[in-house]
């Protein structure tokens, strides 16, 4: 006879004030079976663990139930409690009566009470049906794949790779960097970025552990956490990078001009080109968009200057692939586009550029030679405008949130601007000023004193153009009044937005992305670099806007997930894996059609004992099984069962109630 | 034929009767007919939606339900403030029928409210129904060698919620509009700052400050004239003109045309049917551009050329 413990939680105020415990706990007192039940203030704590764990022992019995917050949230809290009595942890149901009852029928008091009534049947029907299940081992291929190759991936490659594990780095364009490589100097100390960047780049190519694949993609992503295998696109570059020695004759040479992504398309770049010169790898790629010689078959002259005869124009794209064990993905971010701000008139005006284009103009390798220029007349500009929260922070027309990093790169554009034209002024639109960080405030403070960038708090509500000059109506909200500025120029602080891939990155991983695009960690607080799904990891902007500690600092704590992950030769699993009844199966094969994970295959077994002839019957890859059930549900000869939830266990739940 | 149910508001009968004039005019020649809603009565604007909710809401209501015993699904306005007010009511009666009962019981005795005729400004109206492309197939004279600044004013694109027609701050129908005429509209970024509105008669110093600096930006466009499609814009920017001038001695000569105005002359009405008598600053000075040959400024280097020489200076 099963003799089952209900513990009920009043979760502090959260299940307590909308569900009668002392009710509940009653009514499980009146289930045959229950021989003990009670309730605590808060059963996940250690007190209310060992409650559990001596009325285990106590009472002898043989299955838990827990009438407390969501599974998702505690279950193994409470599984551990009973392997520490030397219970089989699977003998554990958790009635979910939180977010399935109290958070649901807040208005309802009596209703909350019955549906936890309800609930808490159906988990004691469960559970004296469960079954001792055990931990599934599976190995572990101890190689880690980042995708993205800015300053997280390059980052986390290295921490990874220098716990000697292999790391593949994937990167879509030609070199990797990222958006630091583009950056001039960094706040708050105004280091150079390409200074502190190139050397950790350099590392990242002639790593023994680490394999760069530049000018790629992953297409596919298949198997579970420990054993994934990726597929990678490497786009044809029609260089044969082992012969080329990135001379720079081709380019040097090449008539076709486009716009240079690297500088925001403020100059221009070859069809053939290396990003910028520090590129990593510094072997260029033709950009066959633009390529005559590949649009039409003329041209050809990189080929002809090629003294290494490296230019191959029938080269194609390559797929491979590689077995990998746990995925960083860091694809960055990338600027919102004002173009809604018609107010501003974005897209009307050439002197309204983007924080990005600036930061291009002022960096030393930059298109302009470091000085900030206008873009209609080549000028040096004496009055710039900045504003911030372009987009951000504004629900009407960009986004709601903050992009953390404005405030703290405009000051320092205005300190980089009074360093490039000593007499110029800088004129900063803004609604707060966030400088939550090691040194932020006393850099904003420097940029307010040392070069006299006037901080007006407010918005702008119209740009104009009168003559040559932008006149920027805003408010002064400390004045109370309407301010005019005449600017030359004007720098708009836009939203930082995810990669538009990253949507379609995350349906191919199989991970979940919020309604900006941004992926979605598991917890927001107590898990924020990893995914729901095991193995995956976020580093960078690609969760969220981050500055560069921020990001380093994510990256690294990737590193040491990965590591962890691969810490053994194996990996535990949950054992709520399907098995087929070989007797009942008929071979229908529709449960290797429904199957997400590829888990089942067919094998072929005698017709009967001894028998000669055979036939063939489905079989469940116990690793790559999730449990998700839809092969139970599709089987017409209830051949298989989910372990964990049976026949049995689920027909008990519903005759409960 | 289309057919359109006309609420001329009461402007239309007063200060801007030459654009009641021109809309009956250009509609004719657009071969669309006019039916005027019978007894229709004022709009509320501006006193009432400051003053009373429900009457705000009330007032319009009625000549929306007279306008659905009309068989016509359209409704144009000719007015920015009527229109604004229609369309307004409108929205927020189609979104909360349960206000739309209530408010329906102060004009109960006209009939219910069904949601079942469009309001669209006489802008609008041209714009969407009738088309840039039947427009032009009517321009028999075209008004080419005029340049021409189109100013919208706050009303006719905004709020967006509401008027759910072109940009609410840079908006383009009426440039499209004058440049089937053969007119060039200019680059105008004032098209919807706000001209003062009724301040005009209780605080009129604000009026020839913010009207003022709309003439400014005009002129500073390059425009001969400037082209409106709302009776206070009109009036603002014409009446009070001389004012302006006198106040900030400066000297701006923009005639402030009706859109319908420079439409009708275009189809080949004689210029004494625009009752162009009716307005302060005289029009004639703008009027002897037409047939000028517009020479194109030269095209400066573009942006990204102007940085790249400077780069190659370094």
């Amino acid at each position: 006879m099963a003799r089952v413990g209900v513990f009920v939680c009043f979760c502090g105020a959260n299940i307590a004030d909308f569900v009668d415990v002392p009710t509940v706990v009653e009514e499980a007192k009146k289930i045959r079976e229950v021989k003990f039940a009670v309730d605590y203030k808060y059963m996940c704590s250690d007190p209310g663990q060992q409650m559990i764990r001596d009325a285990i022992v106590q009472y002898r019995l043989t299955s838990i139930v827990v009438a407390a917050c969501s599974p998702r949230m505690h279950e193994k809290t409470f599984r551990k409690a009973l392997s520490d009595a030397g219970m089989n942890p699977y003998l554990l149901e958790v009635a979910n009566i939180r977010e399935h009852s109290s958070w649901v029928h807040q208005k309802d008091k009596k209703a909350a009470t019955d549906k936890a009534g309800d609930l808490v049947r159906m988990a004691v029907a469960k559970s004296i049906a469960n079954e001792q299940l055990h931990e599934i081992s599976v190995p572990v291929t101890k190689r880690a794949l980042v995708i993205g190759g800015g300053i997280a991936g390059i980052q986390a490659a290295l921490d990874i790779a220098d716990a000697r594990i292999p790391v593949t780095l994937v990167e879509r364009s030609p070199s990797i960097g990222g958006r630091m490589a583009q950056l001039d100097e960094t706040f708050p100390t105004l280091d150079c970025s390409q200074c502190i960047l190139t050397p950790k780049m350099v590392d990242v190519a002639s790593h023994p552990f680490i394999e760069l694949i530049p000018y790629s993609e992953v297409i596919e992503l298949d198997g579970y956490v420990g054993n994934y295998k990726a597929k990678i696109r490497k786009k044809a570059s029609y260089v044969n990078f082992k012969s080329c020695t990135g001379c720079g004759a081709c380019w040097q040479k090449c008539p076709v001009k486009v716009p240079n992504e690297y500088n925001m398309g403020i100059d221009t770049r070859k069809a053939i080109y290396t990003p910028f010169p520090q590129a990593v790898p510094n072997k260029p790629v033709i950009d066959a968009k633009h390529c005559t010689m590949l649009l039409k078959g003329k041209c050809g002259i990189c080929a002809k200057f090629c003294e290494k005869g490296a230019i191959d124009f029938k080269m194609t794209d390559e797929v491979i692939e590689r077995e990998i064990g746990a995925v960083v993905v860091a694809t960055g971010y990338d600027l919102w586009d004002a173009t809604p701000y018609e107010e501003y008139g974005v897209g009307r005006y050439k002197d309204i550029i983007n924080s990005l284009e600036f930061e291009r103009m002022v960096s030393a390798n930059g298109p302009t030679g470091g000085l900030p220029v206008r873009p209609s007349d080549g000028k040096v500009p004496k009055t710039v405008v900045f504003i911030k929260c372009v987009g951000s922070r504004d629900k009407a027309k960009g986004i709601e949130f903050c992009s953390k990093i404005c405030c703290m790169y405009t000051a320092k554009h205005a300190i980089l601007l009074h360093h490039k034209v000593h007499d110029s002024r800088a004129y900063i639109f803004y609604m707060d000023i966030r400088a939550a960080g090691k040194g932020y405030e006393e850099f904003v403070n420097r940029a307010q004193v040392e070069t006299g960038a006037v901080y007006l708090r407010g918005r702008v509500s119209k740009i104009y153009q009168k003559g040559e000059k932008l006149m920027v109506r805003g408010e002064d909200g400390q004045l109370g009044q309407e301010v005019e500025v005449e600017a030359d120029l004007v720098v708009l602080a836009t939203a930082i937005i995810p990669d538009k891939e990253n949507p379609a990155l995350a349906r191919l991983l199989g991970i979940s992305y919020d309604k900006y695009g941004y992926l979605s960690e598991a917890h927001p607080k107590l898990r924020p670099v990893e995914t729901a799904k095991a193995g995956i990891f976020l580093a960078g902007c690609t969760q969220a806007p981050k500055d560069i500690p921020e990001t380093v600092a994510q990256a690294s704590a990737c590193a040491a997930k990965v590591c962890g992950l691969f810490a053994g030769d194996t990996i535990k699993k949950d054992p709520m894996v399907s098995t087929v009844n070989k007797d009942f199966c008929s071979g229908c094969q529709n449960c290797v059609k429904v199957c997400p994970y590829q888990a089942i295959v067919t094998e072929d077994i005698p017709l009967g004992h001894g028998a000669k002839e055979m036939r063939t019957v489905a079989k469940i890859n116990e690793g790559v099984c999730q449990g998700c059930g839809s092969c139970v549900a599709i089987c017409r000869s209830m051949a298989i069962n989910l372990a964990g939830f049976t026949d049995p266990q689920i027909i008990n739940e519903i005759v409960a109630i | 034929m289309k057919k359109v149910t006309y609420f001329p508001g009461c402007s239309a009968h007063g200060t801007s009767e030459e654009f009641d004039q021109t809309v009956k005019m250009v509609m004719k020649t657009l071969d669309v007919e006019m039916e005027e809603i019978p007894d229709w009565n004022c709009c509320g604007a501006t006193s009432a939606h400051t003053m009373n909710e429900s009457l705000a809401y009330a007032l319009p209501l009625r000549n929306l339900v007279l306008a659905e015993k009309l068989s016509n699904d359209t409704m144009t306005v000719p007015c920015a403030s009527c229109y604004q007010r229609m369309k307004f009511t409108k929205i927020h009666m189609d979104e909360n029928p349960e206000l739309a009962r209530k408010i329906n019981t102060a004009v109960v005795g006209e009939g219910q409210y069904q949601g079942r005729v469009a309001v669209k400004s006489m802008l609008q109206y041209c714009y969407e129904d009738v088309g840039i492309e039947a427009i032009k197939t009517k321009v028999t004279s075209p008004i080419s060698g005029m340049k021409i600044a189109c100013y919208y004013g706050c009303l006719l694109t905004r709020p967006k919620a509401i008027t759910q027609f072109d940009s609410p701050e840079y908006p383009m129908s009426m440039d499209r509009i004058v440049e089937a005429l053969g007119a060039k509209a200019m680059p105008f970024d004032f098209k919807t700052e706000c001209c003062g509105a009724s301040f005009s008669i209780s605080d009129t110093d604000v009026v020839l400050q913010l009207s003022g600096k709309i003439l400014e930006m005009a002129k500073e466009s390059g425009a001969h004239a400037i082209v409106v499609a709302c009776p206070l814009c009109q009036s603002n920017l014409d009446m009070r003109q001389p004012d302006i001038e006198k106040k900030f001695k400066v000297r701006y000569d923009l005639p402030i045309f009706y859109l319908t105005q420079l439409m009708a002359m275009a189809f080949g009405y004689p210029k004494d049917k625009m009752m162009f008598s009716k307005h302060i600053v005289p029009v004639d000075g703008a009027l002897a551009h037409i047939g000028e040959v517009i020479e194109e400024p030269k095209k400066t280097a573009k942006g990204k050329k102007a940085v790249k020489a400077e780069s190659e200076v370094e």
